[in-house]
């Protein structure tokens, strides 16, 4: 297992210099010329050059990234073109921000999931399975952004419960957290209540059930552990496209994370706060993948063996 | 003690409901099991041997299987009748079962000395302590080296063998009184299916409990039964001690399924043959379902049912020749050609 | 099988094949793990015979046939067919032997493709080795079922709409579509019921006749394996541990792994049955198996010899073939 995890961090280095060889491409492809940007409407050439050159705009290309990431190796991600302030110092205000609101989106997908999935599949094809598959069924369908303003207009508006937006009390949390984590638990609910039809089915539970154990302990102890595994991988992935999810639900809600960082960033074209925000939230995505393997493992420990 | 019934089973019926239309998988089976003796049920595969193993602790997948009549009887009570949850502290207590394939029947992720104490827990009312040392002894009871590191494991580190010695040691943890085995020796190698075929006569010396043992391998019968019933297409059609069943086997199906045994020390051209294939479920005929392949059918087989008559002492047969109307009819079909 | 019929040239001659699978390495430092499955036997196959493999699983029976295919590619070894070496062989020269010798699997469900009518099978199969010109394919179509008694109308059926005995014979009729000289049965009627599997066994041992086949007979059941076998090859963890023909195999089995699994099998006729020799223990892993004699770990009479010198497949008899240091001496 050490050795394993020990592999594992070893990849993580290949991932990041894909990630940002990638994003600065990327970054250089669109339309748009950061120094002029900058410089602001109805600048003189002569001060857009001199920013261009000042910021070492104008070298070739590969010398710009390389230069860019001997810099992040050292915890230098740069200087935001638009205020000239450290980028990790940007971050790190808002990484915590975007974390707190992703944790709670990922617990509402777990637990919401988990628990819509068994309901399910206790009674198949039963009404409370079809309700709950229904529902599930919009879950996927809706798309987040939407579904965000919904709640915002029941909630906030109508019913006047909960804040509107920002993120000032644990109140806040309360419907980005369940907008960006709605799909994900409708996915986890799916594919709990699949992979607990067939567990149920397996020779192991027939012989829990001959042994007189009593029908929760069969149901939790005995068929939910091994249906457990693959939602175990399909969590992980839902983190990914959580982690995507959190750029629009934080400009609905207006809530200053990583999220909107980027999109910010993006529109101003400022490279380095682009790549900065971007690299942190794929080393986020990497550590919860490793730590989804590593539970994978501990459910699962015949996968050591092969 | 040893001679006391302890299981018997009235006109069983385990009938599978579909779309399709009704499955007699199981239909009126009779027998009765004493302490301390081995039944062995011997059949080919869709006999209905296995959903009678699996009807006894209703266990079968229902819907769409349903025992539609019938008594089982523990002690004298009826366990078709029984609650779930009055059933349910029978099962693993005073009946266990094993089952075919030790690679899926244990559960994967959980370690196998856990599989044992928590039905011990559960039906002995053994604290969490007492359960795992009980566990840990058992598996030593088994034959498995190591009992205290084995019991941690899960299945996975186990060899097939071994995985089957802890279904056994979590079949007879509570001391039960019947012990249903289906196939419990046919995912096995040879060598090893004899070291678990001495184990579980070993325990059940020791124990005392009485053994359904389900297979469809006549030798396993030879060696570990002291009574065999032989079904097909969901009925015993042939009931006898199994020293003689070989020596003397009523039933022509019997007689087919013996014959077509490859011999181990004789050199045979040909095997015999049993001509034609097993009724389907959905549709037996109405006379005996064995008719179409016998070579002894007359008209009466086709057209009426026989039922299992007493034969000779502990001999019971399902068949048309050893009934008077046989030697009536066979007279008068004499006279007729004469 | 007459001793001057064994004295004819073999038609397939396997020598010092080798399986080893090297297993994928969980971590950049960790050793490599080889599992030897088939590691290092010999032996020819002499037209129209039948010798079987016998041994319990993970001994390595069914990899040997499938190295002699090359289904997997053998580690090391040659295999002679009528004296052309089909290690050597490049694929084309495979695909063209390949007609001559012919595989039966356990489960012949697997091995038909669901959505092909058995006529599409068996054209297909003569179509690839171009036995007969298409205009008398069908009429061998229809005598190839009438062979394997099936009635000529099930062609047009499809694999699902048939019992388990008469997929096994739509399996051994596609093999024989192509006129094979060899036929590998690899555990060919062990899923069958013993009915059924009964009228599998005549019906091979009838075709082998007909057609003057050689059979490699690959089972774990040794009952099946005295009644069809000319004669028997018992591996153990991918070795030959003894070789001879059937009836002094049966009757007089030299090894001590031979004796203890000829006396495991329960038999009907209890007079007949022997003293058993209840085996200690499981097979080891093949990974790495035991040094010296392989069976020396589960061997009642283990000297400190067999632990580390292995002993070499000899003649011990006439044409019985032993692997033991002490066989001479436990014969009873």
């Amino acid at each position: 297992m050490f050795l394993f995890i020990l592999k594992r961090l070893a990849q993580i280095v290949p991932v990041i210099l894909g990630v940002t060889l990638v994003v600065f491409l990327i970054m250089q492809m669109v339309p748009g010329d950061s120094a002029v940007i900058l410089a602001g409407e109805g600048a003189s050439i002569e001060t857009v050059e001199e920013l261009r050159e000042n910021l070492g705009l104008n070298k070739p290309l590969y010398e710009q990234y390389f230069s860019y990431i001997a810099n992040v190796f050292q915890g230098d991600f740069g200087n935001s073109l638009k205020n000239n302030q450290p980028v990790l110092d940007e971050i790190m205000i808002r990484l915590p921000i975007t974390m707190e609101l992703a944790f709670f989106s990922i617990l509402i997908t777990i637990v919401l999931g988990l628990i819509a999935g068994i309901i399910s599949a206790i009674r198949p094809y039963s009404l409370s399975d079809i309700g709950v598959m229904v529902v599930a069924l919009l879950g996927i369908s809706l798309p987040s952004f939407w579904l965000g303003l919904l709640l915002m207009y029941v909630f906030s508006i109508k019913l006047q419960w909960l804040p509107v937006a920002g993120w000032d009390s644990a109140a806040h949390i309360i419907l980005p957290a369940i907008t960006l984590g709605a799909g994900g638990a409708a996915i986890v609910a799916r594919m709990t209540r699949s992979s607990m039809l067939e567990v149920v089915g397996q020779d192991y539970v027939r012989t829990a059930r001959a042994k007189g154990l009593k029908e929760h302990v069969i149901i939790y102890k005995h068929a939910l552990r091994n249906a457990l595994i693959p939602v175990i991988t399909v969590v992980g992935l839902q983190f990914g496209s959580l982690l995507g999810g959190t750029v629009l639900v934080e400009s609905v809600f207006a809530i200053n994370g990583i999220g909107r960082m980027i999109v910010d960033a993006i529109r101003t074209r400022d490279i380095p706060m682009v790549q900065g925000g971007v690299l942190i939230a794929s080393l986020v995505f990497v550590f919860v993948n490793l730590l989804v393997d590593i539970m994978y493992r501990v459910f699962n420990k015949r996968i050591d063996l092969n | 003690m040893k001679n006391e019934v302890v299981l018997e089973v009235k006109n069983l019926k385990t009938h599978f409901i579909s779309k399709k239309g009704i499955a007699k998988a199981v239909d009126g089976i009779d027998f009765v099991l004493r302490r301390g003796e081995t039944l062995g049920i011997v059949g080919e595969s869709g006999c209905g041997k296995s959903m009678t193993s699996l009807s006894i602790l209703r266990l079968i997948p229902s819907p769409p299987g349903k025992i539609v009549d019938g008594e089982i009887l523990l002690n004298g009570k009826d366990l078709v009748k029984m609650s779930n949850e009055e059933l349910r502290k029978i099962r693993g207590n005073q009946i266990s079962m094993i089952f075919q394939e030790p690679m899926t029947s244990l559960n994967p992720v959980i370690p196998v000395g856990e599989q044992i104490a928590e039905a011990l827990r559960l039906h002995q009312g053994l604290s969490k302590r007492q359960a795992w040392d009980k566990s840990v002894e058992m598996i030593g009871l088994v034959g498995i080296p190591s009992p205290e590191k084995r019991a941690k494991q899960e299945p996975f580190q186990l060899s097939g063998g071994m995985r089957q010695r802890i279904m056994i040691a979590m079949a007879l943890a509570c001391t039960p009184e019947v012990l249903i085995a289906d196939e419990p020796t046919t995912a096995l190698d040879v060598t090893i299916q004899a070291q678990i075929l001495e184990i579980m006569k070993d325990l059940q010396k020791k124990i005392g409990m009485g053994i359904i043992f389900i297979t469809h391998d006549l030798g396993v019968v030879a060696e570990m039964c002291d009574q065999v019933g032989v079904m097909y297409a969901g009925q015993i059609v042939e009931h006898q001690n199994s020293a003689t069943l070989f020596r003397n086997p009523l039933h022509p199906y019997t007689q087919g399924l013996i014959g077509s045994l490859p011999k181990l020390y004789e050199n045979q051209e040909e095997l015999q043959i049993i001509e034609g294939t097993v009724p389907s479920p959905y549709d037996y005929p109405d006379g005996c379902r064995f008719a179409e392949r016998c070579p002894f059918a007359q008209k009466m087989c086709i057209e009426k049912q026989p039922e299992l008559i007493q034969y000779d002492e502990d001999m019971k047969v399902r068949c048309w020749k050893y009934t008077a109307q046989w030697q009536e009819e066979s007279s008068s079909r004499e006279m007729v050609t004469q | 099988m007459k001793t001057t019929e064994i004295e004819k040239q073999p038609i397939l001659q396997v020598s010092g094949l080798k399986q080893h699978f090297v297993l994928k390495k969980e971590v950049i430092f960790q050793s490599k793990q080889v599992v030897k499955a088939v590691d290092g036997i010999s032996f020819d196959l002499f037209p129209g015979e039948t010798l079987s493999i016998v041994g319990e699983s993970g001994c390595g029976k069914s990899t040997t046939g499938r190295s002699i295919l090359r289904l997997d590619e053998p580690t090391e070894g040659n295999v002679l067919f009528k004296g052309q070496s089909l290690t050597k062989m490049n694929k084309r020269e495979l695909r063209n032997i390949r007609g001559d010798i012919q595989v039966i699997f356990q489960d012949p469900y697997a091995s038909l493709n669901p959505r092909r009518t058995i006529r599409q099978m068996l054209e297909e199969a003569m179509a690839i080795q171009k036995v007969l010109p298409p205009n008398q394919r069908e009429s061998r179509m229809l005598e190839l079922m009438k062979h394997v008694g099936l009635r000529p109308e099930y062609l047009e059926r499809y694999p699902h709409e048939f019992s388990g005995g008469q997929r096994q014979r739509i399996g051994i009729a596609r093999a024989l579509a192509v006129n094979p000289k060899i036929i590998i049965c690899d555990e060919a009627v062990s899923a069958l019921d013993v009915s059924i599997q009964a009228q599998i066994l005549n019906l091979l041992k009838k075709l082998q006749k007909d057609f003057d086949l050689t059979f490699l007979f690959i089972s774990h059941d040794l009952s099946v394996v005295r009644h069809i076998s000319d004669r028997v090859m018992v591996m153990y963890l991918g070795k030959i541990v003894e070789l001879s023909d059937t009836a002094s195999l049966f009757k007089n089995p030299l090894h001590p792994y031979t004796k203890a699994l000829l006396s495991a099998i329960p038999v009907t006729d209890q007079t007949q049955r022997k003293e058993r020799i209840i085996l200690k223990g499981d097979v080891p892993s093949p990974i790495n198996p035991p040094a010296g004699c392989r069976f020396h770990t589960r061997c009642p009479f283990a000297t400190d010899l067999c632990q580390s010198e292995e002993p070499i497949l000899r003649e011990s008899q006439n044409q019985h073939f032993v692997a033991c240091h002490y066989a001479e001496n436990l014969s009873s």
